[in-house]
C-alpha cells in the first residue's frame, strides 16, 4: 500500500530557506514534468520550482509572501 | 571458452544459460569477439579478461554470482589481483562487474585478508588507470567498499549496495527497510553519493560503464570546433534561474555528455563528455538548484570530480554562475568550510589545462573556489555582462552606505542606491576592472565560445597530476 501510494503522489519540497514570489500553479491543475509551480525568491535570485512528475496539483501548500524553510512541502502532485 | 576446470575434486557443472555467469556479463561488456580470458573458469568465483571497448584495450573481472552468491575467497580475491597488474601493466581501464555478498565465511580471516589485499592494489592503481565498477546484484560488505573506492560506479537496476544488509539493521537498530531502500538507486543516486551513474537497465549499465571506458581509456585530441551561441539558452532576467544541462549538453559535442551524480548535489553539475573530440570534464554551478550557491556536498563533489580528470589528465571546462556559498546553521554544522576546502585544493593543485567561463555571475568566495585566476586557471573567460565581484552591486552599497542610505527618504532610497551602485561599480568591479587586474583574460562573444575554450585547451601542454583518487 505503501510503496503504491508512492508512486502516485509526489510532494515537490523546498531546497532551501526561501521566500514565495510568484504562485504560477493552482490546485486541480494539471501539469507536465518541469512544468513551474512556483517561483522562489532567494539568494536575490528567482529560483522556479519545478513538477518532477506529470499529473494534478492535488494541494498546494504556499500563497505569495510566504516563507518557507528547507524542507517545506510546496505542493502535491497525483 | 568452454572449459571448465575441475576444482575442489568436484567437476563445475556448466551453466552457460545462466543470465549470473560471468563469461556472458564480460561478453555484455567488451566489443564483440575480443574477450579473452586471462584467468581460469573454475570456482574461485571471480573470472577476469581482457579485450576491446570501441577498439580500445580494456581489462574487467566479473563476480561469479552462480558459486555461493559471488563471495570474495582468497582465489577469487586473487583474480582481482590479475587484473589489476595487467590494467596497470597495459595502461588501460580496469572494470568490475559485481555481484557479490561480501567476504567468504567460511574462509574466516583468509578471506578478510584478500579481500584487503584487493582495496591495497585498487589503491595502489588509484589515479594511474581508470578503474570503473558496474554494480549488477547485492554488493555487500567487502563487495561495496570494493567498488566505493574505484572512480566511477554505476549502478544497474538489480544493483543494491550496503555494508551490512537488511537482516542485520533490523537486528541491530530495529529498522524495518528492505535492500532498495537500504541501498538501491534512490538512496546511492540521491543521498549518499555513492554511486556516480544510476542505468535503467542491465544494458544501460553496461553501456555507460563502454561509454566511460571510451571517454577515459580513449581520449583524443581537440579537432575542428563548430561555434553556436550559447547564450541563447540563458533567461532574459539576470535574475532568474534556469537549468544549465542545456549549455552543458550544447558547449559539448552532440551526444557525448554523461553527467556524474546528476541526483546527489545537483546544484554543481559534473559531466564528461567530448569536446572537438576530445575528452573534457565539464563542472558547471545549477542555478537551477540552490539558486546555483555551492554548498558543502556539492564541493565535496567538484573536488573528487577535479582531482580524477586531473589524475587522467582529462582537461576541465569551469562554467561559472554562482551567487555564493549557501548560508545557514546546517550547512556550517556539516562542514561547509572544511567540504569548500576540499575543491579549493582540488583546483589549486590540478596540472590539466583548466579554463573557465564566467557566463552571467561570479560572487565572493564562490567566485575564488570556481577555478578562478587566483587558483591557476589556464585561462579566464567571461561573456560580455558577466559579473565578478564580492557581491552584487546593490548589496555592496547596502553595507557601505548604510548611514549615507539611512537618511535618505525611503521613496528615493532605490534610486540612490541604482546610483551609488553604479558608481561602485566602476570603482570595485566589472569585467573591465577584472581584466585590467588579470584575473579575466577575454571577454568571448558567446557564439565563440565552443572554439575559443577548444583552442585554449589545444594549446596548453598535455599534463596529468600525479596523485591518485581518494574517494573524498
Amino acid at each position: 500500500m505503501a510503496l503504491w501510494l508512492d508512486a502516485l503522489v509526489a510532494e515537490i519540497r523546498a531546497e532551501m530557506v526561501a521566500n514565495v514570489w510568484k504562485v504560477v500553479a493552482t490546485e486541480g491543475d494539471e501539469v507536465a514534468d518541469g512544468d513551474t509551480l512556483v517561483i522562489l525568491e532567494s539568494m536575490k535570485m528567482e529560483i522556479p520550482v519545478l513538477a518532477e512528475s506529470a499529473g494534478t496539483i492535488a494541494a498546494m501548500h504556499v500563497s505569495e509572501g510566504d516563507v518557507v524553510q528547507e524542507g517545506d512541502v510546496i505542493a502535491v502532485i497525483e | 571458452m568452454t572449459a571448465t576446470a575441475a576444482a575442489g575434486g568436484k567437476v563445475l557443472v556448466p551453466k552457460a544459460d545462466d543470465p549470473r555467469n560471468p563469461l556472458t556479463r564480460l561478453g555484455q561488456l567488451f566489443d564483440a569477439d575480443t574477450v579473452e580470458l586471462i584467468t581460469a573458469e573454475d570456482d574461485s568465483g571471480m573470472l577476469a579478461a581482457i579485450g576491446r571497448i570501441e577498439g580500445a584495450t580494456s581489462v574487467a573481472f566479473c563476480s561469479d554470482a552462480t558459486i555461493q552468491g559471488g563471495a570474495m575467497g582468497e582465489a577469487g580475491c586473487r583474480v582481482i589481483l590479475v587484473a589489476y597488474e595487467r590494467a596497470l601493466a597495459e595502461g588501460c581501464p580496469v572494470i568490475g562487474l559485481w555481484h557479490s555478498g561480501g567476504a567468504r565465511l567460511r574462509e574466516g580471516v583468509v578471506s578478510l585478508h584478500a579481500v584487503g589485499e584487493v582495496f591495497a592494489i585498487m589503491t595502489r592503481a588509484s589515479g594511474r588507470v581508470p578503474q570503473i565498477s558496474v554494480v549488477l546484484g547485492p554488493a555487500a560488505g567487502g563487495a561495496a567498499y570494493g567498488p566505493a573506492l574505484t572512480d566511477i560506479v554505476i549502478l544497474g537496476p538489480e544493483g543494491r549496495v550496503f555494508v551490512t544488509g537488511p537482516d542485520v539493521v533490523r537486528s541491530v537498530t530495529g529498522e524495518d527497510v528492505d535492500a532498495l531502500r537500504l541501498g538501491g538507486p534512490e538512496p546511492h543516486g540521491r543521498r549518499s553519493g555513492v554511486v556516480h551513474v544510476v542505468a535503467p537497465t542491465q544494458e544501460d549499465a553496461y553501456g555507460e560503464a563502454r561509454r566511460l571506458a571510451a571517454l577515459l581509456g580513449d581520449q583524443r585530441t581537440v579537432g575542428e570546433v563548430e561555434d553556436r551561441d550559447l547564450s541563447a539558452l540563458l533567461p532574459e532576467s539576470p535574475k532568474r534561474a534556469y537549468d544549465v544541462h542545456p549549455i552543458i549538453d550544447s558547449l559539448l559535442d552532440e551526444g557525448t555528455s554523461l553527467e556524474l551524480h546528476p541526483k546527489w548535489a545537483p546544484n554543481v553539475t559534473t559531466t564528461l563528455g567530448r569536446l572537438g573530440g576530445r575528452t573534457v570534464g565539464v563542472i558547471a554551478n545549477n542555478p537551477l538548484r540552490l539558486g546555483g550557491c555551492l554548498d558543502s556536498a556539492s564541493a565535496e563533489k567538484a573536488a573528487r570530480f577535479v582531482r580524477m580528470c586531473d589524475a587522467f589528465g582529462v582537461p576541465l571546462v569551469v562554467v561559472v554562475d554562482v551567487p555564493g556559498y549557501l548560508p545557514g546553521v546546517g550547512q556550517e554544522w556539516d562542514g561547509v568550510v572544511r567540504r569548500g576546502a576540499k575543491l579549493l585544493h582540488a583546483f589549486a593543485e590540478a596540472t590539466v589545462p583548466r579554463v573557465t567561463l564566467v557566463t552571467r555571475k561570479a560572487y565572493g568566495g564562490a567566485y575564488i573556489a570556481m577555478n578562478s585566476r587566483s587558483l591557476g586557471a589556464t585561462r579566464v573567460f567571461a561573456w560580455p555582462g558577466a559579473e565578478v565581484a564580492v557581491m552584487g552591486a546593490v548589496a555592496a552599497v547596502r553595507i557601505l552606505h548604510r548611514r549615507r542610505l539611512a537618511e535618505v527618504p525611503a521613496d528615493v532610497r532605490g534610486e540612490v542606491e541604482k546610483e551609488l551602485a553604479i558608481e561602485h561599480e566602476t570603482l570595485a568591479g566589472g569585467l573591465a576592472r577584472a581584466q585590467e587586474i588579470g584575473v579575466i583574460d577575454e571577454i568571448v562573444e558567446p557564439v565563440r565560445t565552443r572554439s575559443v575554450i577548444a583552442a585554449a585547451i589545444a594549446a596548453a601542454p598535455a599534463t596529468r597530476g600525479q596523485h591518485g583518487n581518494i574517494p573524498l
